[in-house]
């Protein structure tokens, strides 16, 4: 115990006398969790509250036209503008980039889709035999009523079908609204069930995931920026870590610590625990962050969900992993600049991997996989898990695992390096 | 007769991918209580003994006991019986030379009063006890020979390995390493030795041994051993063993 005791604290004095090391291991990542938040506040809301801006020329004058504005309106994804202007102009809005979206319900729309319907109607129960009406105008049926819809040369293909999806829906069910008011008309049945609104058979109920009393958990700008962040300087802990072993190995102090009695896995255990504590105390900081500064920056606060327990498991996991990987840089590379350039790029990469630049979700298909392989996106998910999810400690088991085989595989690795190298 | 401190037989180290072996075949006796010079040129394989002696690494083959504990089996019992002095100041810089010594201390076991004792008469020995709460990195090159000298001897070590103890420092620091070396010796400590500085070896050493291409070339007593060869001091006896074909 001696020994571990004396290497802790012997690796946190050397530590807390490196004022460069401190400024990368507390300053600097506190610095960009503040700066991070602030600026990808505004793309977060955006995304969050994000409105479609969609141009509407409604010519018509009856139900079709105003059905259709109430349900784009209703529908809170678009930012409508209306505008009586021709089809040239609506072209030529829509290519500028000006909207998105443009639909033209052409004039007369609801005249004519209620002439179709009622010749139709007629028609069937002519066939049936329920009704002698009048001669069919089959003219009448053929006719074409297009709702035109410009989209913008940018627009994805799965958004095209999407909002296809939602105008076909809305003008079903004015057809359907239609077709029955007129059988109901023409087989004479009261007045009261004719004007009696169809209503929907199937309802699709909203159901929130999350049962917190706080308000309605959502990915914002403090919420991915604080947990990412964190991580990212969890493991920028790589560089004077790595840095330490270089060192003592270059200055000799490592060889004479071989020569000392004792197993060197009390003093390798000794470094890691004081760089984890470090890591720690980097995760409380950065968390209070969150909690207290920056909400006085007008951002909102952190919430960091129920399970205390459960944040503290993911720190230590993390910690663990990061120090493994500066214990493996150190022992492979022979410089400190080695070392450091390729700690420093390293945790570069495999936080973009991970989701610390940009959430996973917003990735291509591809880089969504890459990611499945960052340990800095099993931290950060353990987090969300906590934070988002109202996860507790058995939700964050898997990405607990991972870290840790990740910390032992690292570990594993520069053993067997180190063996090979010193025969 | 003295008891043997390290008894050395057909140690032969080849190491990975090396195409001839580092040590090969080498046995030598240092006597309890002397002070053994371990002389060769550079690649001679003095290193190479010296890190198997103190259980850095393992011998390819052949066996060596100190103070009739082996290598093989007894590596930490022999540990915390030997010191060790490195060329490089193997201490950190950014702690001060009392917390460079009390985690050295501790690691060998010692802490408290004993510790602080130890650490404040060497301290004065080597003339840095106003300099204990100084870093390192401030001491000049002398300062850091004498404290690296004092990491080596704080838990009183049975046997002493240095190697080239006293490179590159001023001539009072030098002095005053080899007259603690005497006392050290004195009080029964075995001292192996390793230089390039032959004078100094002449002086300081009770027996020697010339290794070259990890073989022992001459071992003995200095002056019978000078005697041997017809040689005036040791520097003429090295070059005559050794050739003056620089080695790098």
């Amino acid at each position: 115990m001696l020994r571990l005791y004396s290497t802790i604290q012997k690796e946190i004095l050397i530590l807390l006398r490196d004022k460069g090391g401190l400024i990368i291991m507390f300053i600097m990542p506190m610095a960009m969790i503040t700066l991070m938040a602030l600026i990808q506040d505004a793309p977060f809301r955006d995304y969050q509250e994000m409105k479609i801006p969609l141009l509407l020329v409604n010519n018509d004058k009856g139900d079709l036209g105003s059905t259709i504005d109430s349900g784009l309106y209703d529908s809170k994804i678009f930012e409508i503008t209306k505008l009586s202007v021709n089809r040239d102009e609506v072209k030529q809005k829509v290519k500028s980039g000006e909207f998105n979206i443009a639909i033209i319900i052409p004039e007369n729309a609801s005249d004519l889709l209620n002439s179709k319907v009622s010749h139709f109607v007629t028609k069937k129960l002519n066939e049936a035999g329920l009704s002698d009406s009048a001669e069919i105008d089959e003219s009448k049926l053929s006719a074409e009523l297009n709702l035109e819809i410009l989209f913008s040369p940018d627009t994805k293909k799965s958004f095209k079908s999407s909002i296809l999806s939602s105008l076909k829906q809305s003008t079903s069910k004015i057809e359907t609204q239609t077709l029955l008011e007129l059988f109901n008309k023409e087989l004479k049945q009261s007045d009261n069930g004719g004007n009696e609104k169809m209503k929907d058979f199937v309802n699709f109920k909203e159901i929130n995931t999350v049962e917190t009393k706080e308000e309605e958990l959502k990915l914002n700008s403090v919420q991915h920026n604080v947990p990412a962040w964190t991580i990212f300087g969890m493991f920028f802990i790589v560089i004077s870590m790595s840095g330490s072993i270089i060192k003592e190995r270059d200055e000799g102090s490592y060889t004479r610590i071989l020569t000392m009695p004792g197993s060197y896995i009390t003093v390798l255990i000794g470094k890691i625990s004081a760089y984890l504590l470090i890591c720690l105390i980097q995760c409380v900081l950065m968390l209070m962050v969150g909690l207290y500064i920056l909400p006085q920056l007008g951002l909102p606060v952190l919430i960091i969900g129920n399970s205390i327990l459960a944040i503290c498991v993911v720190a230590v996991s993390a910690g663990l992993a990061a120090t493994g990987y500066g214990i493996l840089v150190g022992t492979i590379f022979k410089t400190h600049q080695q070392a450091s350039t390729f700690g420093a790029v390293s945790v570069v990469i495999l936080a973009a991997l991970g989701g610390i630049w940009v959430p996973v979700f917003v990735m291509p298909e591809y880089l969504r996989m890459l990611s499945e392989f960052s340990p800095l996106f099993w931290g950060l998910s353990a987090f969300h898990k906590l934070f988002l999810n109202g996860g507790d400690l058995n939700s964050i088991m898997p990405h607990v695992f991972k870290l840790l085989t990740f910390c032992f595989i690292n570990l594993g690795i520069a053993y067997f390096y180190n063996k090979n190298h010193h025969k | 007769m003295a008891n043997s401190a390290i008894e050395v037989k057909n140690l032969r180290k080849v190491y990975k991918d090396a195409a001839i072996p580092a040590v090969d075949n080498l046995s030598f006796c240092i006597e309890e209580g002397s002070i053994f010079g371990l002389l060769g040129p550079n690649g001679a394989g003095k290193t190479t003994t010296l890190s198997i002696l103190c259980g850095l690494i393992k011998a390819t083959s052949g066996e060596a006991t100190l103070l009739g504990l082996s290598l093989n089996n007894k590596v930490q019992e022999i540990k915390q019986m030997i010191g060790v002095v490195p060329q490089e100041i193997a201490l950190y810089p950014s702690l001060t030379a009392y917390e460079n010594l009390r985690y050295i201390g501790n690691m060998y076991g010692l802490s408290g009063k004993n510790l602080r004792n130890k650490i404040q008469e060497n301290l004065e020995i080597v003339g840095l006890s106003s300099h204990k709460n100084h870093r390192i990195e401030t001491f000049s090159g002398g300062m850091k020979r004498r404290i690296n000298l004092v990491a080596g001897i704080l838990h009183s070590p049975k046997i002493l390995f240095l190697d080239e103890p006293t490179v590159g420092v001023d001539v009072q620091s030098r002095n005053l390493i080899t007259e603690h070396l005497h006392l050290l010796n004195k009080q029964g400590c075995t001292i192996i030795y390793t230089s390039h500085l032959m004078e100094e070896a002449e002086n300081l050493c009770s027996a020697i041994a010339v290794i070259d291409h990890g073989e022992i070339i001459a071992s003995g007593e200095p002056k019978a051993v000078i005697k041997e060869h017809g040689t005036e001091n040791l520097e003429q006896l090295f070059l005559k063993l050794t050739g003056k074909t620089l080695r790098d």
